[in-house]
């Protein structure tokens, strides 16, 4: 089932052109992760799904439904607020730079949007929050403040969170890129570990090693296009076009 | 020494000038809030309502404000309507110091709203939290401990400017200590209100520190 659709994509910020047509599909189950140079247009491809960004033309479908279509910068259909805020419910978004809530414990951090956004009952919603705390192997930090925690564990704390909203998909925007480098493993585990149980997931990551041993199917974005896509062997092993080849020599 | 009449003038006085202290600082705090929003706002009249409320209540004398609602208002009363009103002078003070307090305290809001990381907004938005829910529940609940230092000091501004309220026949501190000064050509009194104004500023200044400590627990 197509979980993700996006048909001719582009995305302007003034002049700067972003997105410069993308296409795209990505069946229920599978894990693309997404790789490129900054500035090619990853990050945004992602927040346009969830609409932190507003597409500037093209149509976006999350599981077979349309939920944005744009021309010119203007609406082709009509967009209900209410709608847009239980599609992204099903889009769990995971930041480069955590973005937890640093006010909260790490508990009511997994447990705040679906109090208020799904009317969870609180007693539930925490015996929940807590096996998946369990999960990613935090459940003992449940009361701490975030600012106590590392990198690493905090990335792992933003991931219970946007699970804690049951998403049918997972995105991820460079999840590793603001950790110490020693921190890194830890995030990737629990990713691998969330892609084995069979998650729908897109990842925009520089972790080339980790691309190529999850992913189902790398892409690699240049300029606000997909240049290549195929196996993680197909265009991490043997890239075809000139310009993956030589992104590939600069980070390898 | 004071004698007990003078006691009780200068007690009369405190209360004058701490009533509209307080009284200024929670409604200023709660149209603050509103007016802040309106500044952050994308909507064009909520926007412009704002900047002009505050470009007026910022932009001329408390004083002045202070003489337009207790002289003026009851003359274009009069003017109107052809029938006058007995005016109350504490509630003109309530008013014209709530209304200024709340220009200056939605600038501070408004300051520490932007203070907080865009990315708190992002991950609400991601969460499926609508605008509203995620102003109240994860942006202005991070705003309460930057917003104690500079509405505390707004605070001891006030209760010092309640002295304004001599010019409307009102008996704050200040003045009645004035009074009793000119009339047996002692300048003890004033003394006495200097204690006074420190005393009260001291606490206002212990408690907002112990505030900002707590609000802050959650920081490293």
């Amino acid at each position: 089932m197509s979980m993700v659709k996006l048909v001719n994509v582009h995305k302007s910020f003034g002049n700067l052109e972003v997105l410069k047509g993308v296409n795209l599909e990505i069946q229920s189950g599978e894990v693309v992760c997404i790789i490129g140079a900054s500035g090619s247009g990853k990050s945004t491809m992602l927040r346009c799904l969830n609409h932190l960004e507003r597409i500037t033309d093209g149509e976006i479908y999350i599981e077979g439904e349309l939920t944005d279509k744009r021309e010119n910068n203007k609406d082709l259909m009509k967009i209900d607020p209410a709608k847009v805020q239980i599609l992204c419910t099903e889009l769990g978004m995971v930041f480069q730079n955590f973005n937890l809530f640093p006010h909260l414990s790490v508990i009511d951090n997994v447990t705040i949007a679906p109090i208020i956004v799904k009317k969870a009952k609180k007693e539930e919603i925490e015996k929940v929050a807590l096996d998946l705390l369990k999960e990613v192997g935090l459940s003992e930090k449940k009361d701490e403040y975030p600012s106590r925690l590392s990198g690493g564990q905090q990335q792992r704390v933003a991931i219970a969170r946007a699970l804690a909203m049951n998403p049918k998909i997972m995105m991820f925007d460079e999840p590793t890129s603001a950790l110490d480098p020693e921190l890194v493993g830890e995030v990737l585990a629990t990713m691998r570990h969330l892609a084995e149980k069979g998650m729908t997931m897109i990842i925009v990551t520089h972790e080339i090693g980790f691309a190529r041993e999850v992913a189902d199917r790398v892409i690699f974005m240049d300029q606000g296009v997909i240049c290549e896509q195929g196996t993680p062997e197909e265009v991490i092993l043997h890239p075809q076009e000139e310009r993956t080849k030589s992104f590939l020599n600069k980070i390898l | 020494m004071l004698n007990e009449t003078q006691l009780w003038a200068i007690f009369n006085g405190t209360v004058v000038t701490i009533e509209i202290a307080i009284v200024a600082i929670i409604f200023g705090a709660i149209f603050g809030v509103l007016v802040a929003l309106g500044r952050i706002s994308k909507n064009k009249l909520a926007n412009g309502l704002s900047w002009f409320y505050i470009w007026f209540f910022r932009g001329t004398p408390l004083l002045l404000q202070l003489f337009i609602i207790y002289y003026a208002i009851p003359i274009i009363y009069l003017d109107a309507t052809g029938m006058t009103f007995e005016i109350n002078p504490m509630i003109c003070a309530f008013v014209a110091f709530s209304l200024n307090s709340t220009a200056y305290l939605a600038e501070i809001i408004r300051a520490a709203i932007e203070s907080i990381d865009g990315g708190q907004m992002e991950a609400a938005k991601a969460l499926g939290m609508s605008y509203r829910q995620a102003m109240t529940k994860i942006v202005i609940p991070q705003t309460y401990k930057r917003l104690v230092a500079p509405v505390g000091n707004e605070f001891i501004l006030l209760l010092k400017d309640t002295s304004l309220v001599s010019t409307i026949a009102l008996f704050d501190l200040l003045r009645t200590v004035k009074t009793m000064a000119s009339a047996d050509g002692n300048w003890i009194y004033y003394v006495y209100a200097a204690a006074i104004y420190l005393f009260l500023t001291t606490i206002i200044q212990v408690v907002f520190d112990k505030m900002e400590v707590k609000l802050g627990v959650y920081e490293r």
